[in-house]
C-alpha cells in the first residue's frame, strides 16, 4: 500500500516533469539561443556550453528599430483591448447574473456561437469595411476586434463571479438609494475584482501574441511586434536566427512577468463555478 | 515574503506605459513613400558594402521611405488586397514574375506612359527576358529590380573530407557524390548529401530540366517529356531512400537549406547565387569561405548538346492603380532602377537585372560568382509562366513530388497525376 503510494507519487511527478519539459523546452531554446553566437545556434551536436553574447540584441536595436515601435503598438493595443473587454464583460455579466428570461438565455447561446467562428472567416470580409471606415492600420481597429472576440468569454466568466455575490447586497444598496451604476461600481466591482483580473489575463495573453488580425489590418502605423517578428523570417534572403530569437525573448518578457504576477487570478478564473457555494 | 498588491501592479503597468509614450520619437519628413516589399528589397537598398542607396533620392525629394515587409506569399496576398481597394496607403509594391495574370495586371498602373515621360536610364540594359515577364497584354506593369537564379552550392570542406576533388559536372555525378557525402563528419555532425526545401517548385523543376524535361513550358505545354519528369522524381526518391535527402524532407523549408549548409549538415543544396555571401558569413557559418557554387549540372546524356536552363525568379516594382501619388511612386522606381543604384544593390547582395552590372569591375571584384551567374542567367527561365491557377498547379506538383519521394506513390503514378490534375487548371 505504502509502496503503491510512492509509485503513484513518482509517476505523477514524472508526468508533471515531462509536461513541464515539453512546454518549457521551446522557450528555453529561444532564450538561450538569443545569447549564443550565430554559428552555434543550430550546431549539431548541440553546444550547451558557449560564450554568451549580446550581439543579437545590439543588432536588433540597430537594424530592426521598427521592432520597438511594434512593441509600443502592441502595448497600446493590448492595454486598450483589455480595458474595453473587461469593462464590457463586467457590465454584461452583471445583467446576465441579475436577470433571467428566454431572451437572456438566447443571447448567451449567441455568445457561445460567436466563439465558435474561426477568426479567418470574418477577417477577409472585414478588410474592405474597415478600410471604408478609415480604421485600417489604426490601433482602434485591433482594439475593437480583440475586445469583440473576448467579450463573450469574459461575460460568461464575470457572470459566474457575480453570481457568487449575494443579491441581498444589491438590495441593501438599493434601499440606501444607490442606482444600478452605483451598485455595479461601488458594490459589485470591488467584490469581483479577481474575476476581472482573470479576464484581463486571458485578453492580455491573446492580444499580445495575436498575429492574424494584425497581419490583415495593419501596415505601418499600428504594426504590432508579432508582425515585425514575422518579417524577420524571410524566404529569400534567409533568417538571422540570433536576432529573431532576441526579438522573441524581448517580446516574451512582458507577458511572462504579467502572467506570473496574476497567476492566482488566472487559476481562479479557470475554476470559477467549479463548485457551487 | 512580500508580494505586489493589485494596486502596485496596476500602477507599475500604467507608469511603464506612460514612460514608453514619452520616450516615443517621431520622424520629421515632409513626405513619406510607403513601400510594400520583401525584407530583402529593403536590405539590398539600405545596408551592405554600398551603403544606403536611397539616400540621394530621399534628400532630393525631402521624403522618407516607410517599409512594410512580408515573406513572399503573404506579401503578394497583401499587395493584391491593397491594390483592390478604392485607395491604398502604399505607393510602390514588389511583384513576383509568376503572378501577373491579365486579371492581376489590371490592379497596377501600366508604366509605358511614365517611361515615355521620365524614362529610366538605359532601359535596354535591363535583361529583356525579365522585362517580358512583366509585360502583360502588351502593357509593362513592373520594372524588374531583382532576380534570383538557382545554382548548386556545395561544402568544399566536406567534399575534401571524403576525398572528392571536384564538384559534379553531371546530375548523375551529383547523385553519386550526394550518396557518398551522407556520413558523419570529423566534427561529429551527421551529414546528408543534399538538402532541398519540399515546399518550392524550383527544385523538382530543376531536376526535370536536368533530364531535358519541364513542368509547364512558356507556351503552356504540361510535362512535355514524361520520361524526363519520371527520371527526375526517380532520382529524388533514390536519394531519399539512400538517406542522401533528410528524413525530414517533407517539412524542410528554404531557411533549413541555408542553416544546414552553414552548419555542415548537408553537402549540397540548390540556392540562388545571391545567397553566396550569407552561406559564407563568418558570424553565422561554421564553414566561412568554404562554401562554393557551380552551375546546376545537366544529365550526362545531354551534356554538350543542350544547355541547362536554371530556374530564375524575378521581382519587379509596381505602382498600384489606386495609389495616391503615382508620379512620386515613379520617381522612386526611376531612381532605384538607375545604373549606379543597380550596381550598388548588387554589391549589397541583390541579383542585378542589368547586363552591364556584370561587367562593372566594382561588382565583379566583390562577387566571385559574377561571371558564372551572368552565364547561367543568359539561359535561365522561370519555373513556370504566370496564369490564374498557377499557385494551385504548383501546390499539386509539390504534393505529388512529395508522395513520390517519400515512397507513398509510385513515380509513374505521381507524374500521371501531375498531368491529370494540372491540365484542367491551364489556360484554355
Amino acid at each position: 500500500m505504502c509502496g503503491n503510494r510512492i509509485l503513484i507519487g513518482l509517476g505523477k511527478s514524472a508526468a508533471v516533469a515531462l509536461i513541464l519539459a515539453w512546454s518549457l523546452f521551446p522557450i528555453a531554446f529561444v532564450v538561450l539561443s538569443s545569447f549564443k553566437p550565430g554559428r552555434d545556434i543550430f550546431a549539431v551536436p548541440p553546444r550547451f556550453l558557449f560564450d554568451p553574447t549580446v550581439q543579437h540584441y545590439l543588432a536588433l536595436a540597430t537594424t530592426w528599430g521598427g521592432f520597438f515601435q511594434g512593441l509600443y503598438n502592441s502595448l497600446i493595443i493590448t492595454a486598450g483591448a483589455t480595458v474595453l473587454a473587461v469593462t464590457v464583460s463586467v457590465m454584461a455579466g452583471y445583467i446576465y447574473s441579475r436577470h433571467r428570461g428566454a431572451l437572456m438565455t438566447g443571447s448567451v447561446v449567441f455568445l457561445i456561437v460567436v466563439r465558435l467562428i474561426p477568426p479567418i472567416v470574418v477577417t477577409l470580409p472585414l478588410f474592405p469595411i474597415l478600410n471604408w471606415l478609415r480604421l485600417n492600420d489604426t490601433h482602434a481597429a485591433l482594439i475593437l476586434l480583440y475586445a469583440t472576440f473576448f467579450v463573450s468569454l469574459g461575460t460568461l466568466l464575470m457572470r459566474t463571479f457575480i453570481d457568487q455575490v449575494p443579491r441581498e447586497l444589491d438590495e441593501a444598496a438599493l434601499i440606501d438609494g444607490a442606482g444600478r451604476v452605483k451598485i455595479l461600481t461601488g458594490v459589485i466591482v470591488p467584490l469581483v475584482a479577481p474575476g476581472m483580473l482573470a479576464v484581463a489575463v486571458f485578453v492580455v495573453v491573446y492580444a499580445w501574441n495575436e498575429f492574424l488580425f494584425a497581419f490583415i489590418f495593419t501596415a505601418t502605423k499600428a504594426k504590432t511586434a508579432p508582425l515585425v517578428i514575422s518579417e524577420m523570417i524571410g524566404s529569400i534572403d534567409g533568417v538571422d536566427w540570433g536576432v529573431l530569437f532576441a526579438a522573441s525573448t524581448v517580446q516574451l518578457v512582458p507577458v511572462l512577468v504579467f502572467v506570473a504576477l496574476m497567476h492566482r487570478y488566472l487559476i481562479a478564473g479557470l475554476t470559477a463555478g467549479a463548485t457551487k457555494g | 515574503m512580500s508580494t505586489l498588491s493589485r494596486r502596485q501592479t496596476l500602477a507599475s503597468m500604467l507608469g511603464g506605459t506612460a514612460l514608453l509614450a514619452m520616450a516615443r520619437t517621431t520622424k520629421a519628413a515632409s513626405k513619406t513613400l510607403n513601400v510594400l516589399s520583401h525584407n530583402v528589397h529593403r536590405t539590398v537598398l539600405t545596408t551592405g558594402a554600398a551603403g544606403d542607396l536611397t539616400d540621394t533620392w530621399r534628400k532630393s525629394n525631402d521624403a522618407e521611405i516607410s517599409w512594410t515587409t512580408f515573406d513572399s506569399n503573404p506579401l503578394q496576398d497583401r499587395l493584391f488586397r491593397e491594390a483592390s481597394l478604392n485607395q491604398t496607403e502604399f505607393d510602390v509594391g514588389y511583384l513576383i514574375d509568376n503572378r501577373p495574370t491579365s486579371q492581376i495586371a489590371k490592379l497596377f498602373e501600366p508604366l509605358g506612359p511614365y517611361q515615355a515621360k521620365a524614362p529610366i536610364e538605359a532601359f535596354e540594359d535591363i535583361a529583356p527576358g525579365l522585362v517580358s515577364a512583366f509585360t502583360v497584354d502588351g502593357n509593362l506593369i513592373a520594372i524588374p529590380v531583382r532576380h534570383a537564379t538557382q545554382a548548386l552550392f556545395y561544402n568544399e570542406a566536406l567534399l575534401e573530407e571524403k576525398g572528392i576533388k571536384t564538384p559534379p559536372t553531371t546530375i548523375e555525378e551529383l547523385v553519386d557524390q550526394a550518396k557518398q557525402l551522407t556520413f558523419t563528419s570529423k566534427a561529429g555532425t551527421p551529414v546528408v548529401g543534399m538538402v532541398l526545401a519540399s515546399d518550392l517548385a524550383v527544385f523538382p523543376v530543376m531536376f526535370a530540366r536536368a533530364f531535358g524535361g519541364d513542368f509547364i513550358t512558356k507556351d503552356f505545354r504540361l510535362v512535355p517529356d514524361t520520361g524526363a519528369m519520371e527520371k527526375a522524381l526517380g532520382v529524388l526518391k533514390d536519394m531519399f531512400d539512400a538517406g542522401a535527402l533528410p528524413r525530414s524532407y517533407a517539412t524542410t523549408k528554404n531557411d533549413d537549406q541555408v542553416t544546414w549548409l552553414q552548419q555542415g549538415r548537408a553537402a549540397f543544396t540548390v540556392l540562388p547565387f545571391a545567397r553566396f555571401a550569407q552561406v559564407n558569413n563568418k558570424d553565422q557559418s561554421a564553414y566561412p569561405g568554404r562554401i562554393k557554387a557551380v552551375e546546376f549540372p545537366i544529365s550526362s546524356a545531354l551534356k554538350g548538346q543542350v544547355a541547362m536552363a536554371a530556374v530564375v525568379e524575378s521581382w519587379g516594382m509596381v505602382i498600384p492603380a489606386n495609389a495616391r501619388n503615382k508620379d512620386f511612386s515613379w520617381s522612386y522606381i526611376q531612381a532605384m532602377s538607375s545604373k549606379a543604384v543597380t550596381t550598388g544593390a548588387a554589391r549589397n547582395g541583390n541579383g542585378p537585372v542589368r547586363v552591364s552590372t556584370y561587367a562593372d569591375p566594382t561588382f565583379a571584384a566583390s562577387q566571385p560568382l559574377a561571371t558564372l551567374e551572368a552565364q547561367v542567367l543568359s539561359r535561365a527561365r522561370p519555373a513556370f509562366p504566370a496564369f490564374p491557377e498557377g499557385v494551385r498547379a504548383q501546390a499539386i506538383l509539390l504534393e505529388e513530388v512529395q508522395l513520390a519521394v517519400l515512397g507513398r506513390k509510385p513515380v509513374k503514378d505521381a507524374v500521371a497525376a501531375i498531368r491529370d490534375r494540372v491540365r484542367p487548371l491551364l489556360p484554355s
